[in-house]
């Protein structure tokens, strides 16, 4: 493997000053992609930096405006956490569906947010919730949306120098909530053919009053549909109306054929996802 | 059924003799052995699926520091075209050599071409990087359609299509014609007053063992050398790597590591004779372990097949007349299991007019392997398709349909002997009365019934079983033991002398240490070597009656043996087999049984499986929610392993129906050689596996055992692409029933 | 008198599907055979198993064929 040194930084800046200092250093998070794709390189030696033993970075706190969560958490501490699931069941199940059991003891939503597979499971779900991305760099820190922090396949907007140092969401509305489905044709340890997140809000009687959809592993980077939420605003989350988002949706996305499907196979079924995740998050917002 | 025999040990549940170092983790597998001054051998494999060797310049890696030995094609001797044991059959020994190393062509993408020794893993990575390889890039043909068309690429100039009425005079890709006949199909057509045809495809899959091949080997100055490896018959190892390196066979030890899973796949040589060849250059024992990807790309898949069925009944049910033309890949070089599928494709049932025809071609993709019963899973799976679509047609139940016109004892088979008894009819009834066939179905779900049938073999087997002076015995075989066949092999020696279970350890010799074993195949092991076994206790059995009449000076004749006792009831005297083996040294010596043995009359088992699924109408998922499987094991001498059999059997042919294929893209390079994107079955895909054994004695093994490792995978295809036909009320024909696929048909309905 | 059939693949060579032979046991039959057919290869006869009224034999010799015995040629069959 060519990993040739491995940093343990002891503070954020000392993070930042050695992503500064070397060429070939690379966040890690849980290191489900990264020792993977090292092995796989077969260009330079990697500088390992280590952050899962600043407490900030494995740890997520929640406080009257939302959630503030450590990038490197694993996924496992984050799905056992009741007082996250109650507040974003669609984010949790999300990260719940990534790899297997064992995995998701180091799987991260920031690595898996960093790392920026077009068919990440969180993207989705952290996009429909308004996430922020806090990013620390040797200036200081700035703070983006998730969509902005995507840019493409395998890229985000961070600099050499820069790290993801939290990601935060706010506390939902009232009667509002999230669901996230993504289809894979066995029960788990895969990869997302296509997938879908949803948030809604209702009104006391049931009508759709706010709603976001975001579609993953149909286009280069998680999409944010705005035609598929409008279709759901006003509506009860009737028939027609769920039909009118998932055919916006399957509209929106551009998906490749290879050898997890082909193209039009996932421009059906992410519209499908984006119905069935519909009535999810709408069942939940009914329920608070 | 006539006579139930009453046993003391077989048909127990006992704990398997090499369970603790297997749960402990202390078992040694293929990659388990290290050697001092051992070092590490890789291989360069081919980038593209076609193409012409101009050149191979290895300077640069021979140059790097660290490594020691390389190895081409050109280290092999001159070699005579001769079949070798390879498995479903035979293979051509110059076929075999250019699949370890590639000659003048490489013939489809990761095969092999040089190999290169070093002392670290490292090393010969780099180094097989710094070899540099010119190609003239040929065009590839990736299936039969493709490799049988009129302007379509050959792969070897200097292959004729065998067994066409006209020799031929122009090289094809088809490697060999075969065809099976019974009766006159024409006749039984015009019979019918419905019939059904329909062309089905199934993939490229693999065995997907869990375990990659490995291997240490090891020779020495002497010219001696020792082969450590995984597989299913390490006395076929020491017979090929010793033909194809013009060794004599006691120059050859082979060591059979325990085995993670083979299903045919580890029949056959990839790696030792080149380990060999790296070791004897360099000195040095050499390893060789090939990754996950490696072994997609290199070790032999089974056939991805095109098989056209036309079957003809009448109203009332009668099956009149059955026909099949069967396409199957070989892969780069001849020898599909293809003349297999002619042979099982109709053999469950009992009809008058049949007919086969079977065509072996290759194509650019890995060599195939035997994969479990080879040749039948796709073969049955057309014909069951039919079958169960002409039952529903008829509106008859597709389990009477069945029973109407199965094969029993006297139906001739369209391959030649006559059945003797089996268990078809059985296997039939029991699926009718059980639980599951009588429960009813819910909406978007659906039902496949499927027979599978498999011949079964026998073969040679050897075995001594050394007495102790205590009374306890050694038994020593030569069958790796891939499904629990040392627990089977203490029970039979246990029924045998009468002797405890526990008195007898079961151990697995390498090839100097016990006379020659057929490989683990063909579900001979528990039929062939236990036979042996069976045999070798009797023997004990007649020299402890021979030391008690010498004690007691009587004859032999006068003596009994009750439960591993001697006993002389005229003197009422007694001596227990510990009594008699420590008084060996006054009777003759050491007493040990021996048998060596050419198993006839293997005896054929019949499955028959349920299966339920649930389709999801918008995505095409199809979920198998209930599956039960009932097959013929003459006698389950150990039921807990049969069921396994049954259950291992029933998983990967779900899998070959749900999501499994090789995909290549259209340069012929594969696209998916690794689990994530090879989808076999997940623990938690499926509901438990429900068996049901039924036991309809072998005439010809003492305790009536057929072999059951193999028919399991048969019925699955169909069971499992049928139900998915009933949920959408569509016809499937092509697996496997991916949701792409499934979706496709729904939509287009 | 035994009665052999022959697979399709055999019955080129001997034009027949089926005979009935006089042969104490499996060498004397394989003489017989290859003695009334010309065109059958003594070898590749030998490489075929066959099932005598049944018992299915791979690598005979000396077996005994009874006066009312059904023989079958076919292919050797390996397996996985």
């Amino acid at each position: 493997m060519p990993v040739i040194d491995y940093k343990v930084p002891q503070s954020v800046d000392d993070a930042v000053s050695l992503l500064e200092a070397n060429e070939n250093a690379k966040i890690l998070a849980g290191g489900t992609d990264l020792i993977i794709q090292s092995r796989a390189q077969s260009s330079p030696d990697l500088v390992v930096v280590d952050l899962k033993s600043l407490p900030d970075f494995v740890s997520a706190n929640i406080n009257s405006e939302g959630l503030s969560l450590g990038p490197s958490m694993s996924c496992a501490e984050f799905t056992a956490r009741e007082d996250i699931k109650s507040l974003f069941p669609g984010l949790v199940e999300a990260a719940f569906l990534i790899g297997s059991t064992q995995v998701q003891g180091r799987a991260s939503i920031g690595g898996n947010l960093c790392n920026a597979s077009p068919a990440a499971d969180t993207i989705p779900a952290l996009m429909v919730n308004n996430a922020l991305c806090v990013i620390q760099g040797p200036k200081g820190e700035r703070r983006v949306s998730v969509e902005d922090f995507v840019t493409g396949v395998a890229s985000n907007c961070m600099a050499k120098n820069e790290l993801l140092k939290a990601i935060l969401v706010a506390t939902p509305a009232s009667r509002t909530s999230d669901a996230y489905l993504r289809f894979i044709p066995r029960s788990e340890m895969d990869i997302a053919v296509a997938g879908a997140a949803v948030s809604v809000t209702l009104e006391t009687d049931g009508t759709c009053s706010k709603a976001i959809v975001a579609i993953g592993a149909v286009a280069p980077t998680a999409i944010l549909v705005d035609a598929a939420a409008k279709a759901l605003i006003g509506s009860k989350l009737d028939e027609t109306s769920l039909q009118a988002a998932a055919d916006a949706a399957s509209a929106a996305s551009n998906p490749i054929t290879d050898r997890r499907g082909t193209a039009e196979f996932r421009r059906h079924v992410v519209g499908v996802l984006v119905k069935r995740a519909a009535l999810i998050a709408a069942k939940r917002a009914g329920d608070k | 059924m006539s006579e139930v025999k009453e046993y003391k040990y077989i048909g127990q549940r006992s704990i398997r003799p090499d369970g603790f170092e297997k749960v402990t983790g202390r078992a040694n597998y293929g990659s388990d052995l290290n050697l001092p001054g051992m070092i590490w051998g890789k291989i360069l494999r081919s980038p593209h699926a076609h193409a012409k060797i101009l050149s191979i310049d290895y300077a640069k890696a021979e140059a790097l520091s660290g490594v020691l030995s390389i190895a081409t094609h050109d280290d092999f001797p001159d070699l005579p075209v001769e079949a070798v044991v390879a498995g479903e059959g035979t293979a051509n020994l110059r076929d075999l050599a250019q699949n370890l190393l590639a000659d003048e062509k490489v013939l489809y993408h990761g095969h092999a071409i040089l190999a290169v020794a070093a002392i670290s893993e490292a090393i010969a990575e780099k180094a097989v990087n710094l070899v540099e390889v010119e190609y003239e890039i040929l065009k590839p043909v990736l299936d039969i359609r493709e490799a049988t068309a009129d302007d379509a690429p050959i792969l070897h100039d200097d292959m004729f299509t065998k067994g066409l009425e006209e020799v031929p005079t122009v090289a094809s890709n088809v490697a060999a014609r075969t065809e099976f006949r019974k009766g006159d199909v024409e006749v039984g057509f015009a019979d019918a007053d419905i019939i059904i045809e329909r062309e089905f495809y199934t993939p490229t899959v693999h065995q997907g063992y869990i375990e990659p091949h490995a291997t240490t080997v090891s020779y020495d100055e002497s010219g001696q050398s020792m082969v450590w490896c995984s597989t299913q018959g390490h006395f076929d190892v020491r017979a090929s790597t010793a033909k194809l390196l013009g060794l004599s066979l006691n120059k050859l030890k082979v060591v059979a590591s325990e085995i993670g899973g083979g299903f045919g796949g580890k029949t056959i040589v990839y790696l030792e004779p080149v380990a060999h060849i790296l070791s004897k250059k360099s000195g040095r024992p050499v390893k060789m372990i090939m990754s996950r990807e490696e072994v997609f790309k290199g070790s032999g898949p089974g056939s991805a097949t095109r098989i056209w069925v036309k079957i003809g009944a009448k109203n009332d049910g009668t099956i009149t007349a059955m026909q099949s033309n069967m396409s199957f890949e070989a892969g780069a070089f001849k020898g599909s299991p293809a003349m297999l599928g002619g042979m099982t494709i109709f053999t469950p049932y009992d009809v008058e007019h049949m007919y086969a025809e079977c065509y072996d071609v290759v194509v650019n993709k890995p060599k195939v392997a035997a994969y479990r019963a080879p040749g039948a899973p796709q073969a049955e799976y057309a014909a069951e398709m039919v079958v169960s679509e002409l039952a529903a047609k008829l509106d008859i139940d597709p389990i009477e349909f069945r029973l109407q016109n199965a094969a029993k004892e006297g139906t001739q088979t369209i391959y030649g002997p006559k059945m003797k008894a089996v268990g078809l009819v059985e296997c039939l009834e029991a699926a009718k009365n059980s639980p599951h066939y009588q429960s009813a179905l819910k909406a978007n779900q659906g039902r496949g019934i499927a027979a599978g049938f498999w011949f079964n073999i026998g073969g040679m087997s050897s075995v001594t079983i050394n007495m102790n002076p205590d009374g306890t015995g050694t038994i020593v075989e030569g069958s790796p033991d891939i499904g629990g066949s040392r627990a089977s092999m203490q029970m039979m020696a246990a029924e045998a002398t009468g002797i405890a279970m526990d008195k007898f350890k079961p151990i697995i010799a390498d090839t100097e240490n016990v006379a020659y074993n057929a490989s683990t195949g063909g579900s001979r092991t528990t039929f062939a070597t236990g036979m042996a076994v069976i045999e070798a206790g009797e023997d004990i059995v007649q020299q402890m009656k021979e030391r008690a009449a010498a004690v007691w000076n009587v004859t032999a004749a006068q003596v009994d043996w009750i439960d591993g006792v001697a006993v002389n009831t005229a003197a009422e005297n007694r001596l227990t087999a510990a009594e008699i083996c420590a008084g060996v040294g006054r009777t003759g010596g050491q007493i040990s049984g021996r048998a060596n043995i050419n198993a006839r009359g293997a005896g054929p088992s019949f499955a028959v499986h349920v299966c339920d699924v649930e389709v999801d109408m918008e995505t095409g998922k199809v979920d198998v929610i209930r599956y039960t499987a009932i097959q013929d094991a003459g006698k389950a001498i150990h039921p807990s392993y049969v069921e396994g059999q049954y259950q291992g059997g029933a998983v990967q042919g779900i899998g070959w129906a749900l999501n499994e294929e090789y995909v290549y893209n259209e340069d012929g390079i594969l696209q998916n050689p690794g689990f994530l994107d090879y989808r076999i079955p997940l623990a938690s895909d499926l509901p438990m596996i429900e068996t049901i054994i039924v036991e309809v004695p072998n005439a010809y093994h003492p305790y009536g055992v057929r072999g059951v490792g193999e028919t399991g995978i048969i019925p699955p295809l169909a069971a499992v692409a049928y139900a998915v036909s009933d949920a959408i009320k569509a016809p499937v024909t092509d697996l496997p029933c991916s949701p792409p696929n499934v979706l496709k048909i729904i939509q287009s309905k | 008198m035994a009665t052999v059939f022959f697979s399709s693949e055999l019955i080129k060579f001997t034009g027949e599907e089926q005979v009935e032979v006089k042969a104490r046991d499996y060498r004397a039959l394989i003489d017989e055979l290859v003695t009334r057919f010309e065109n059958l290869d003594k070898a590749q006869m030998m490489e075929m198993a066959i099932s005598i009224d049944g018992l299915i034999l791979v690598d005979p010799l000396f077996e005994a064929i009874e006066e009312e015995s059904e023989i079958h040629f076919f292919y050797f069959v390996t397996g996985g």
